[in-house]
């Protein structure tokens, strides 16, 4: 893998590798460089996962000539698939190094799996979600039940909108969480459950669950199981699952047929 | 385009959360969390997730200001702090030392903290030292 990494650099066929690097015993995302490819004996490939997909798309907007590589897990995969459809990143500017893992019920099939989640606390079970339950478990709650179990996670919530800024495949630079006629900033605590079950609406045919979200939240909220269940309602309604390539996301047209070529965000977007 | 991501602490609360900055030609573009760092394990408030909004804003202070004839005006350093002493002292002789207060913070080291007590107890003579947290 490294000596791949060393020839695509080498030869031009990327300007930058996107992969991690161990500093002060953390794991750091890193970026590879031609003048530095020595440093690449130093990559490692371990279970701390950061958005890199979201960094490529953040230096190819700034530079759209740059050809960046990456270390794309499944998850990175998708991310970038669904990147692609939405114009964020060009298609002929990344090229990946792929590694096998995943957890996620989106995988078939699990080579090995870094990402077991924590053991969920009983009073957890007991009064909210436990996400590393399935969704058919917490469909099958009663109602009421389920809504009050959703909603002491919902308030919880701390508003710091890191399950937006940790999400690979967030890129609005509207958002609507922000915007001030709709969710709007510096009000706490957070309207639950109108303010997660926005994210949620906006994660639809887009989420690729790749956990950052539930990662970053410094409340435990199970966000993964929200937006499973919205990308299952997705794939029945539309069988359009997100990431896997397969065009434009249906909730991005207006009309009955999706267009030839994915709108811009702010043309015909459905909020 | 030079990108490079440097681990630091975030600047905010006492609490110290391991925060990721992307740093893109020179310039701060983007705060994550340290997912592997012990205090907050890969998760931030809003503030530690904007740190890089404050850094680069355009209302941050370059030089120290002097408040007079009703307006702020730039000075420097040595002139700033000859200013502040002759003020204090001008105050400490006319109310007395217990006029004064200072405040420590958790967001200070100890060391400035302890510096802070000394200049309250032996330079202005006061026993009126508090903390932040008390406000």
């Amino acid at each position: 893998m490294k000596r791949r990494i060393k020839e695509w650099l080498a030869s031009g066929r990327i300007d930058i590798f996107l992969g991690a690097k161990m500093v002060d015993g953390h794991p750091l995302p890193h970026a590879f460089t031609r003048d530095r490819i020595e440093e690449i004996e130093e990559m490692v490939v371990g279970s701390v996962r950061y958005p890199l997909e979201k960094f490529a798309a953040q230096l190819t907007a700034a530079n759209p000539e740059i050809r960046i590589g990456i270390l794309a897990r499944d998850c990175t995969r998708r991310a970038l698939n669904v990147l692609k459809m939405w114009n964020q990143i060009p298609e002929d500017r990344i090229e990946t190094i792929d590694v096998d893992c995943c957890p996620s019920p989106l995988k078939a099939h699990a080579a090995c799996s870094y990402l077991d989640p924590p053991e969920t606390g009983l009073f957890k079970k007991h009064f909210g979600i436990d996400g590393s339950a399935s969704l058919e478990t917490v469909e099958q709650y009663e109602p009421r039940d389920r809504l009050s179990r959703w909603m002491y996670e919902f308030q919880k919530c701390i508003k710091c909108y890191g399950c937006r800024d940790a999400c690979p495949v967030c890129f609005c630079s509207d958002c609507t969480l922000e915007h001030k006629d709709l969710i709007g900033t510096g009000r706490l605590p957070p309207e639950a459950p109108i303010f997660h079950l926005v994210r949620a609406v906006h994660m639809a045919g887009r989420c690729v669950d790749c956990g950052l979200c539930e990662e970053a939240c410094p409340a435990d909220i199970p966000l993964r199981m929200l937006y499973r269940k919205v990308n299952a309602l997705v794939d029945d309604l539309f069988d359009y699952r997100a990431g896997e390539g397969a065009g434009p996301p249906p909730l991005s047209v207006i009309g009955d047929r999706p267009t030839a070529s994915p709108k811009p965000m702010g043309h015909g977007a459905v909020h | 385009m030079e990108c490079r991501f440097v681990p630091s602490v975030c600047s905010y609360c006492g609490v110290g959360c391991g925060v990721l900055f992307q740093v893109v030609d020179g310039k701060l573009t983007g705060t994550l969390p340290l997912k592997t760092h012990p205090v907050n394990e890969g998760r931030l408030c809003v503030k530690g997730w904007n740190l890089h909004d404050f850094s680069n804003s355009y209302l941050r202070l370059k030089t120290p200001l002097i408040r007079a004839f009703g307006r702020f005006i730039k000075t420097d350093w040595e002139e700033a702090i000859k200013i502040a002493s002759d003020r204090l002292k001008e105050i400490v002789e006319r109310h007395g030392p217990d006029s004064v207060g200072v405040l420590v913070s958790a967001k200070m080291t100890n060391e400035e903290n302890y510096l802070a007590q000394k200049f309250a107890r032996a330079a202005v003579g006061t026993n009126n030292v508090d903390h932040c947290a008390r406000l």
